[in-house]
C-alpha cells in the first residue's frame, strides 16, 4: 500500500511535486506515467525517503519509509538503474543488502534464480549488460519478499524475453495481493502490464483510474495519453500529437 | 549490527580495498627494509651529531609515508564509490536512517583502519628492529617511549584513513576527494612552511607534522616549528573529529 498525501517538493523556485494526493492499492499493477519533468522520479525519491518533502506525507504500508526498521521486508525498489558497483559480484551485491536487513542468505540464491542470474552470480557487475543489471536490480527489490514494489523504468534495456519476464513477474506479484507501482515511458508496455494508472503532469495529478477508464473514447492508450497530457508537456515536437 | 555487517561485506567485496592494503603493506615493508639496511650500512661512517639524533624507529617507518596515501585513498573510496556507482541509493533504501547508515560506514572503516594501522606500524617496527639488531641499534618495546611511538604511528595511519573518509563524504567524488586528501596530508606542508617567518602555528597544526611527532621515540621539544607531543595528539583528535563531524553533516543531505 502506498499513500501520498498533499505531497509537495520544491527545489528553490521550481516545484517538482505540487500537492499530490493519490494511493496505490494492493492486488494490482499500477502504471506511473507522465512526461519528463512531471515529477515521477521526485515522487519515488520522496516515497523512499531519499529526499525530504517540503510539505505533505508519503507513506509505505501506512508508515513513512524512514521509520521502517527492516525496509527491504516492506518495500522493494528499483531506482536509477539499480545502483550497482561495477567491481562487486552480483552475489555480493545481494549479500550485503540481505545482511543489512537481517535477511536469510538463502534469499540471495532464491532471487538470483528467480531473476535468471544464477549462472552469473559470481561475475563482477562491470561485465553485465543493461538488461542483466536491470534483472539484478529487480532481484534486489524482491530480496525481502516485500508486499510493496516500486519499480522505476524496470523495462529499460531488457531484451524481448526480459520484457516478457518482467510483465509476467509483475502480474504474478499483483495476483499474490502485492502493491506494484511501475513507472515507464513505454506506454504500450504499460497497456499490457498495468491495471491502473497514476498520471502526472507538471508535478500535479492528471489521472488516477483504471487503464480502461483512462483510455475510454480513444483508439489506444497512447492516444489517450497524448491527449490528456497535452497541457503539461515541456518538450514536444510537431511530429507527436 | 546488521548495518555494520553490510558495510563489512561492501568493504571487502571490491578490489580497491585489497589493492590499497596491498600497496600500503608493500611500501611499508619495502621502504622500511631499504631505509634500515641503508642506515646500518652507513652507521660506521655517520657523523657524531647524526648518530646522536638517530631515532630507532625513523628508518623503519620510512614506508609509512606511502602507506598513509594508500590508506587515505581507501578512506576516500570507501564512501565516494557509493556516489560514483549509485549504490548510495540501495544503501539508503536498505537503511533509511542516515545517522545509523553513516555511523555504520564510519565505524566499520575506523575499526578496519585501526587494525590495519597497528599491523603496519608493528610490522615495520619488528622488521626494522631485526635489521638494526645487527649493529645493536635496536630498541625493544620496553624502552621508554618505544611502545607509545609504535602505537601512535598506527594511530596516525588510522586518522589519515578517516580524514580521507571525511573528505570523501563531504565532496562525494573520488577525484576531488583524493585531491583534497593529497592537499591536506602532503601539500599543506609547503604552505605552512611558507608562512613560518610569521607564525609556526600552521606548522604545529599540520596533520603530517603531528604524525611525525607522535611516531618518534624522543619527543622533539627542540624544534619550535613542530607541535609538542601533547599538542600533536590534540591535532590528531581534531582532524578525526572534524572529518567525522563534517562528513556526518553532509551525509544527512540528499543523496
Amino acid at each position: 500500500m502506498i499513500e501520498v498525501q498533499q505531497l509537495t517538493k520544491r527545489y528553490g523556485p521550481q516545484t517538482a511535486v505540487d500537492s499530490l494526493t493519490f494511493s496505490v492499492r494492493p492486488g494490482s499493477v499500477t502504471g506511473f506515467l507522465g512526461p519528463n519533468g512531471a515529477g515521477k522520479s521526485t515522487t519515488i525519491r520522496l516515497l523512499l525517503a531519499l529526499t525530504t518533502p517540503t510539505s505533505g506525507r508519503a507513506l509505505v504500508n501506512g508508515r513513512p519509509y524512514q521509520t521502517l526498521r527492516e525496509p527491504l521486508r516492506e518495500a522493494g525498489a528499483l531506482v536509477d538503474a539499480a545502483g550497482l558497483h561495477g567491481g562487486r559480484t552480483a552475489y555480493r551485491h545481494l549479500h550485503w543488502l540481505a545482511a543489512s536487513n537481517g535477511l536469510d542468505r538463502r534469499r540471495v540464491d532464491e532471487v538470483l534464480d528467480r531473476a535468471g542470474l544464477s549462472s552469473v552470480a559470481g561475475r563482477r557487475v562491470r561485465g553485465f549488460s543493461l538488461g542483466m543489471r536491470q534483472r539484478l536490480g529487480i532481484a534486489a527489490a524482491l530480496l525481502g519478499d516485500p508486499p510493496t514494489l516500486i519499480l522505476d523504468e524496470p523495462v529499460n534495456g531488457l531484451d524481448p524475453e526480459g520484457v516478457h519476464w518482467i510483465r509476467g513477474l509483475m502480474r504474478g506479484l499483483a495476483a499474490e495481493g502485492r502493491t506494484i507501482l511501475v513507472s515507464s515511458h513505454l506506454i504500450s508496455e504499460l497497456a499490457l502490464a498495468a491495471d491502473r494508472l497514476v498520471v502526472l503532469g507538471g508535478g500535479r495529478l492528471l489521472a488516477d483510474e483504471t487503464v480502461e477508464a483512462f483510455s475510454d473514447g480513444y483508439a489506444t492508450l497512447e492516444d489517450a495519453y497524448f491527449a490528456r497530457t497535452a497541457g503539461a508537456v515541456a518538450y514536444r515536437s510537431d511530429g507527436a500529437r | 549490527m546488521r548495518s555494520l555487517h553490510a558495510e563489512w561485506i561492501k568493504l571487502w567485496s571490491v578490489r580497491s580495498t585489497w589493492i590499497a592494503l596491498g600497496v600500503a603493506a608493500a611500501f611499508t615493508v619495502g621502504l622500511g627494509l631499504a631505509d634500515t639496511v641503508s642506515t646500518v650500512r652507513g652507521w660506521d661512517t655517520m657523523a657524531a651529531p647524526d648518530r646522536a639524533a638517530f631515532d630507532p624507529l625513523g628508518s623503519a617507518f620510512a614506508g609509512l609515508t606511502f602507506a598513509q596515501l594508500a590508506l587515505g585513498v581507501l578512506g576516500v573510496l570507501a564512501i565516494t564509490s557509493e556516489y560514483s556507482s549509485g549504490t548510495i541509493i540501495p544503501s539508503l533504501t536498505a537503511q533509511p536512517r542516515r545517522g545509523v547508515a553513516f555511523a555504520a560506514k564510519a565505524g566499520m572503516l575506523l575499526g578496519t583502519a585501526a587494525v590495519i594501522g597497528q599491523a603496519l606500524a608493528f610490522g615495520s617496527y619488528l622488521l626494522g628492529q631485526a635489521v638494526l639488531h645487527g649493529k645493536h641499534l635496536d630498541a625493544g618495546l620496553g624502552t621508554p617511549g618505544v611502545l607509545r611511538a609504535v602505537v601512535s604511528a598506527g594511530l596516525y595511519l588510522t586518522v589519515v584513513t578517516m580524514v580521507g573518509f571525511g573528505l570523501g563524504a563531504v565532496l562525494r567524488h573520488p577525484a576531488s576527494g583524493t585531491a583534497a586528501l593529497i592537499a591536506i596530508v602532503f601539500l599543506a606542508y609547503g604552505a605552512a612552511k611558507a608562512v613560518e617567518s610569521w607564525s609556526y602555528l600552521p606548522s604545529k597544526l599540520l596533520l603530517s607534522n603531528a604524525g611525525d611527532v607522535v611516531a618518534q621515540v624522543h619527543a622533539v621539544a627542540a624544534k619550535p616549528r613542530l607541535p609538542s607531543l601533547g599538542m600533536a595528539y590534540l591535532d590528531l583528535a581534531l582532524y578525526l573529529t572534524a572529518a567525522l563531524g563534517l562528513g556526518a553533516v553532509r551525509f544527512r543531505r540528499d543523496a
